[in-house]
């Protein structure tokens, strides 16, 4: 906001202090109200190319945003989203809960010992570029057609970027809290339970939340490839029926849907989690 | 050194001294890798023994020779990098330009966030379903994939390098009244080229899966159409042999071409720290 303020009106110049303020003031809300037209700008662009697009390529391929509407309008109505979308959100979580479960430990051992951190860093390292299709065909092959294999695609995915965040985390743990800890005799059981694990909060919900994204696009196309409900296995179908206004509404309400769950669940129980150390959460970020 | 906590009433030397010398060999960073690969091999073998579906080692060398033996591989391989190459070249060139756009204006930020948020939402099979659809099978469909997946990862790094850009600079070759495009050569693009090449390494993750992908549904040769026909072939073993060999090529080429570059790029930084 400052700088807003300093880079208001420089050519003219304010006699008394306060009609520089109102000057500024003034300058600043103008400023606001351009920024809102250039995002209402950016909006308006965004769907004109899209109404080219299906002009160009012609609205069975590409079809126009208000037939889209239309389509979520109707998928809403029949109301037979909620089991897939409940279907693909729990299978997105369920994958989590192992990406924790195996990459918590795995960048504690990181953070914590130089032997561990040789063995697992180029493993993490390899894990994390591989790309999605590799672990989704591959969790396929493993499980066949069934739930576990989304879970499993989600859980490879998002494994290593927990378990380079929690060694992250590891290595910036306050030295000094722990040689404090073992100057007053506490256990290493101790030290590990009150220092090192509440400083690996954030840090693990900074990994969820950065690979939340990635994680559910690996679960709906695990689901593209061979799912038997959820969101993918919905726009699997539509496309085989060559509906691509089916598959765009599926789509965005998928994507309007994690936004939600992204901004509502994740967020709220990241600030309950660290409510008792808001300037750590920041940090983490 | 776990032995630091177990023993800490010992000083470090007294007990560098009484480790033995085979045990520091055992415990040495060389050591951990090569147990690393080990275990990797032990576990790839346990699970496919309990999964029949999976393929072993030994399935796998053996398909990938009998592919290399059909002569199957360069011609497949280099049109998914030709795809990959354009596509990716592509996504730097325009990810740069908007994301210097975006990180010097406060109005250009405003006008490309949105398209930027919905770039970065959007699945990367939905864009291949529909280029395949747009642009039928030829070369297009996966440039285009690549291209679309890739550039809002590029965009959004630039953006956050040039805006990283030291204020005091700035503001002073505005007060100087330095050109624009001094401006642009000589203050933004030595500080954005550090995250310029984050950018891309992060964009060439994003557009390995995007090639991959559209090739996959496509059907017009390379990488993924060839690790497609195996599978639907139910000889997991011809994928598996696919998937060796380029996630193979993608950790050479990360390892030895873009990390060199990344911290070749951000040398000025990480030597003055």
């Amino acid at each position: 906001m400052t700088n807003q303020l300093l880079e208001g009106n420089a050519g003219e110049v304010a006699l008394t202090r306060d009609a520089g303020e109102a000057d500024a003031r003034r300058s600043a809300r103008r400023r606001q109200w351009r920024q809102t037209a250039f995002l209402v700008a950016g909006w308006i662009a965004m769907i004109l190319v899209w109404e080219l697009g299906s002009w160009w390529f012609g609205d069975r391929i590409l079809p126009r945003p208000h037939q889209v509407l239309v389509e979520m309008g109707e998928v809403i109505r029949s109301g037979n989203f909620v089991p897939d979308f409940t279907a693909s959100v729990l299978k997105t979580f369920a994958g989590f809960g192992v990406a924790v479960a195996v990459g918590a430990p795995v960048g504690y051992l990181m953070g914590r010992h130089r032997y561990w951190q040789a063995f697992f860093h180029d493993g993490v390292t390899v894990a994390g570029t591989i790309p999605a299709i590799v672990y989704a065909v591959l969790s396929l092959i493993i499980f066949g057609l069934s739930n576990m294999g989304p879970i499993l695609a989600v859980a490879l995915v998002s494994a290593p970027y927990v378990a380079l965040n929690v060694a992250e985390g590891i290595r910036g743990v306050d030295r000094s809290l722990i040689t404090m800890s073992e100057a007053f005799g506490r256990t290493p059981r101790q030290i590990r339970r009150e220092v090192l694990i509440p400083t690996i909060v954030p840090f693990v919900f900074a990994a969820i939340r950065m690979c939340f994204a990635v994680a559910w696009k690996v679960e709906a196309l695990t689901e593209v490839f061979g799912g038997r409900n959820g969101v993918g296995f919905q726009i699997r179908t539509e496309y085989q029926l060559y509906d691509i206004a089916g598959v765009l509404a599926w789509m965005f309400l998928f994507i309007g849907f994690m936004l939600v769950i992204e901004r509502l669940v994740l967020a709220k129980a990241e600030a309950r989690q660290l409510a008792w150390r808001p300037e750590e959460r920041s940090a983490a970020l | 050194m776990s032995t630091m906590t177990e023993n800490r009433r010992r000083s470090t030397t007294e007990i560098e001294e009484s480790t033995s010398a085979w045990r520091k060999r055992l415990t040495s960073d060389g050591a951990a890798r090569v147990a690393a690969l080990l275990s990797f091999f032990v576990l790839w073998l346990v699970v496919s023994a309990v999964f029949g579906r999976v393929p072993g080692p030994v399935e796998v060398v053996v398909r990938l020779v009998e592919e290399f033996a059909r002569g199957e591989v360069f011609g497949n391989f280099a049109s998914t990098l030709y795809r990959f190459g354009v596509g990716v070249a592509l996504a730097t060139v325009v990810g740069i330009a908007v994301g210097v756009m975006m990180g010097l204006s406060q109005l250009s930020r405003a006008f490309f966030e949105s398209p930027v948020l919905v770039g970065l939402s959007i699945p990367a099979i939905i864009w291949s379903f529909l280029t395949v659809m747009w642009f039928g099978f030829g070369n297009l469909s996966p440039i285009v994939t690549t291209f679309l997946t890739a550039v809002p990862f590029v965009i959004i790094n630039v953006a956050q390098g040039v805006r990283g850009v030291s204020r005091d600079l700035r503001d002073m070759s505005s007060t100087y009244n330095v050109p624009l495009g001094r401006r642009v050569k000589d203050l933004v693009l030595p500080a954005v080229t550090g995250y310029v090449a984050t950018g891309v390494r992060f964009a060439m993750i994003i557009g390995w899966n995007g090639v991959l992908l559209s090739e996959w549904f496509g059907g017009s040769g390379g990488v993924g159409y060839r690790s497609r026909f195996w599978y639907d072939a139910n000889r997991y073993g011809g994928f598996a042999a696919w998937t060796v060999l380029f996630v193979g090529f993608i950790v050479l080429l990360d390892r030895f071409v873009l990390d060199r570059m990344i911290r070749r790029a951000f040398r000025w930084r990480d030597n003055a720290a």
